[in-house]
């Protein structure tokens, strides 16, 4: 899954926060709304890690 | 050449702060926050390292709340512009920068906002005492120079900003003068809004400064345009930082800054006690000069001294000075107020102002120098 965020900042905050919760995560080019980078994980964890900061999850074909 | 005239510019910087320029512009030469291959994400990745590293340097709870200009001034004129409301007041000290003066005097003069001075021996009141005597119903904010960039002499007291918070008074702290030679955390709460310059004591390279702070209130851009995100929008996105950094980043020096922020961090107590060592020594050896005045001689300082020589003008002094390969600096120094309050606007002042890369022989140089001007 992409987790895209509105501001360029928030993506390294969040691939931080990531990493330091060892999730393994990288930062990739973002896939009708985001910022141009995102970052991308196949963990679900994720999602409760960034608990707090405003994201959206975007999901092959959320 | 002996270069004293650090309070404009440090002109000698840390070598690690040339190689992180030439690394960024040879290696990395794309702008962050743009293109999104894989050079632009380490752009972007290095901003905000760099963003985080000014962050925790001056002891933001969240430390990316850093906004980056390519000044302090821009950083004033951003938080003036965009923070203060209608019919707003603020409260100053006469020895703030024109770069605080006149973004304020010019929202004065279009109706905007009014603004009061303290003067100059009330600065030794209580905090309470100050408050009471300049602060009205309507103060916003107090905004306080760190350090005279005149005399050196220390202005920011934390208790006076601790009394400004018990009046529910927003916190402005100009520190272009001595951040990075004085500890400042933003942590206890006191100091809500910390403007910052890279070219100056933080000893990085001209065209970096930056708004840090410790919430982030809505601040109206001071420029709008490019941004990297929302691009389908005709106006600048409410999101912080990039909505209050249109335009592209100066990214060869704010990967410097972090660098020289290294360098200050690592050697801080070095800085610091060569500054004062060469500062004492200035001060003890220019108060044997014939007919000088040095102005705010008792008075904590950072390393900058300003003077006069009876019957001497400033200028006639720094022409002088320059002829031996000294550099200093007289006028009027962006400080109008400062040079108000010490009945010096006719004659300016000379200005010495040290760096930790500054020897001690360059002192007695130049106090050799300057004697002779007397005899």
């Amino acid at each position: 899954m992409n987790i895209a965020f509105y501001s360029t900042n928030e993506v390294f905050a969040g691939e931080e926060k990531l990493k330091q919760n060892d999730i393994a995560c990288e930062i990739v080019p973002t896939p009708d709304k985001y910022c141009g980078v995102c970052i991308e994980t196949e963990e679900e964890e994720a999602v409760s890690i960034l608990e707090g900061m405003e994201f959206h999850i975007i999901r092959k074909g959320e | 050449m002996i270069y004293f005239d650090n309070a404009a510019t440090t002109k000698v910087k840390p070598e690690e702060v040339y190689k992180a320029f030439e690394y960024y512009v040879r290696e990395i030469g794309v702008s962050p926050g743009r293109g999104s291959y894989s050079l632009g994400i380490s752009a972007s990745r290095m901003l905000y390292q760099v963003r985080k590293k000014i962050g925790i340097f001056f002891g933001l709870e969240n430390s990316t709340n850093v906004i980056f200009t390519k000044n302090s001034t821009e950083a004033i004129n951003l938080f003036f512009h965009g923070f203060l409301k209608t019919g707003d007041h603020v409260v100053i000290s006469c020895y703030e920068h024109n770069a605080v003066l006149r973004p304020l005097h010019y929202l004065k003069s279009i109706g905007m906002i009014d603004y009061s001075v303290i003067q100059r021996n009330d600065l030794e009141l209580s905090p309470e005492e100050l408050l009471e005597k300049y602060a009205k119903t309507n103060t916003k904010v107090l905004a306080l120079t760190l350090a005279s960039n005149l005399t050196g002499r220390i202005i920011y007291k934390s208790e006076i900003f601790e009394e400004a918070k018990k009046r529910n008074i927003t916190t402005f702290l100009d520190a272009s003068q001595g951040a990075g030679k004085m500890s400042l955390s933003m942590k206890n709460g006191q100091i809500d809004y910390l403007v910052f310059t890279g070219h100056k004591d933080l000893m990085g390279l001209p065209g970096t400064g930056g708004l840090c702070c410790r919430d982030k209130e809505e601040i109206t851009p001071l420029l709008q345009g490019g941004t990297g995100i929302f691009g389908d929008a005709y106006m600048n996105p409410k999101v912080f930082p990039e909505g209050l950094e249109a335009g592209t980043l100066n990214m060869p020096a704010i990967w410097a800054l972090g660098a020289a922020i290294d360098f200050c961090q690592q050697n801080r107590n070095e800085i610091y006690k060569k500054e004062k060592e060469l500062t004492e020594l200035l001060l003890e050896q220019l108060s044997t000069i014939k007919n000088i005045i040095i102005y705010d001689y008792g008075f904590d300082r950072l390393g900058v001294v300003g003077f006069n020589i009876d019957g001497c003008s400033s200028d006639e002094i720094v022409k002088y000075l320059d002829t031996w390969g000294i550099c200093t600096r007289g006028g009027i120094h962006c400080a109008i107020l400062a040079h108000e309050a010490l009945k010096t606007v006719k004659t300016g002042a000379v200005r010495v102002s040290v760096s930790s890369f500054n020897a001690v022989d360059e002192v007695y140089e130049f106090i050799d120098i300057l004697r002779r001007l007397g005899d």
